[in-house]
């Protein structure tokens, strides 16, 4: 295992770069940030649709949510990879229909976990808000956001994870990120492949092991500054 | 100040409110009273639109409040509103709780909000609390917090929704001694209670409701006296049977 280590660490954290493409650890990093960052406020957009009153745009947003929950995430990396260049005419970068793939797939799941952090408030909360006296955006940006996304950080955290896990399907579609680069040094070293999908599991495990210790943390501080909340620990 | 006109309501099927008419005059405190379900919370909280009318006319100071081009926020930050579970927002301090509408309403700044908010807390004697969060100080220090927030924009009306029923007896007295405070400095007031001692002494007017239906509007010696409707009669000894 050492010697598998010794001779591709390079690869592994950077792939090819910078000879060729940016891969490996790194490419697999900048694929779950990158949709991690824009996943959160689409699925805080469709929670608040969700959640909101019924209309046209509450509509859209259950019709995306039930449309993408009965599909699977790899038919959405196909379509975006096969069929979308075929209708706009030119390709598009494998890693960011890969990361797309992911936005859309995970914003209708956190969305649905935001929504329910938001129906699970007491009804008085809004009340309260309204009898103040404010509107609609302070009232869910200031008081019930701020509740709702701090009680269902346990399955934020299961969210965020699986967009890391998810982020292998990109060696399907040939994105140069960890699970493709492990690909190709198990088809040169053939013998190996416990080995080297030995090393896989573990990187993939400290990267989602420590994303719901650092989760763990910032959930235990935000909750000793609230004391008296009902500290819901993390199960992911 | 607040007039209602013939105001009717239903849940559904379910009439809650029937044809009531009456007046609330500037500066005065109306106590309500009645059975549970006879309606009295859900007309306090059509004051501020909480819940809609489906007949009549609410007006405040002359200002029919369902009118097409009333801004509803604005109509309500001008009605304090107390709930009976304070609904104080837990993720902020006392103190930010109380700022909060100076904030976000007033648009005024951190520098601004702040020593309002305090001056604000020291009149209801939490000054020292500014700082706690909600879950840390008292049902009966809440609900002051909540009063506390509910009068800083400076509202010319303040509704209170069962202001004491949450609270612990021993709690009950310092909120009862605020309400007394803020009922003697002239704020219109309307107060939804069970706490008949507090209506005999502050009260102006004591509404009694039963099924939706406004059966007795009265100065308390009336209320109190032998002489009142016999609904009444029978809900002041229930009342008592259980004090």
């Amino acid at each position: 295992m050492l010697e598998i280590i010794q001779e591709y660490w390079l690869l592994l954290l950077i792939g090819e770069y910078p000879h060729g493409k940016l891969g490996g650890l790194a490419m697999t990093l900048i694929i779950s940030f990158v949709s991690l960052i824009v996943t959160f406020p689409c699925a805080v957009l469709i929670a608040l649709a969700r959640t909101g009153k019924p209309g046209i745009i509450q509509s859209i947003a259950n019709g995306f949510v039930h449309s993408v929950r009965a599909i699977p995430l790899l038919m959405l990396i196909f379509w975006a990879y096969f069929a979308v260049p075929m209708i706009i005419g030119f390709p598009i970068d494998a890693a960011f229909t890969l990361i797309v793939a992911i936005v859309i797939y995970q914003t209708a799941y956190l969305g649905e976990i935001i929504a329910a952090g938001i129906t699970g408030l007491p009804k008085g909360q809004r009340e309260a808000a309204a009898a103040l006296g404010l509107g609609y955006i302070p009232t869910m940006f200031r008081i019930i956001l701020p509740q709702a996304i701090f009680n269902v950080i346990p399955g934020i955290v299961n969210q965020l994870t699986t967009i890391i896990k998810e982020s292998s399907l990109g060696s399907i579609i040939a994105v140069s990120e960890l699970s493709y680069v492990m690909l190709q040094v198990n088809s040169n070293e053939v013998t190996k492949p416990l080995q080297i999908f030995g090393i896989l599991a573990a990187v993939y495990f400290v990267l989602c092991f420590a994303l719901s210790q650092a989760t763990n943390w910032l959930e235990r501080r935000i909750s000793s500054r609230r004391t008296g909340q009902v500290v819901v620990e993390a199960v992911a | 100040m607040i007039e209602f006109q013939n105001v009717s309501k239903w849940f559904g099927a379910l009439q809650v409110l029937r044809d009531v008419n009456a007046t609330v005059a500037k500066g005065t405190t109306t106590v309500l009273c009645g059975p549970s379900g006879s309606g009295k919370s859900t007309l306090i909280r059509t004051v501020n639109r909480l819940e809609p009318i489906q007949q009549g006319k609410i007006t405040l100071a002359g200002l029919d409040i369902y009118a097409k081009d009333i801004d509803v926020n604005v109509l309500r930050s001008g009605i304090g509103f107390v709930f009976q579970q304070f609904n104080l927002f837990p993720h902020l301090s006392v103190v930010e709780n109380v700022m909060l509408p100076l904030l976000r309403i007033r648009k005024q700044s951190r520098a601004q909000a702040r020593p309002v908010a305090m001056q604000m807390l020291e009149r209801v004697g939490l000054a020292d609390k500014a700082h706690s969060l909600p879950a840390d100080i008292s049902g009966g220090q809440s609900q002051r917090v909540a009063i506390a927030r509910s009068l800083i924009l400076k509202p010319e009306v303040l509704v209170l929704d069962e202001p004491t029923s949450a609270l612990d007896p021993e709690m009950v007295g310092e909120v009862l001694k605020l309400l007394r405070e803020l009922s003697a400095d002239g704020i219109t007031m309307m107060c939804v209670t069970h706490e008949m001692g507090f209506a005999r002494e502050v009260a102006d007017r004591i509404w009694f409701l039963r099924n939706g239906t406004l059966t007795f509007d009265a100065e308390p010696t009336a209320f109190f006296s032998d002489d009142a409707h016999h609904d009444v009669r029978n809900f002041l000894s229930a009342v008592r049977k259980n004090h």
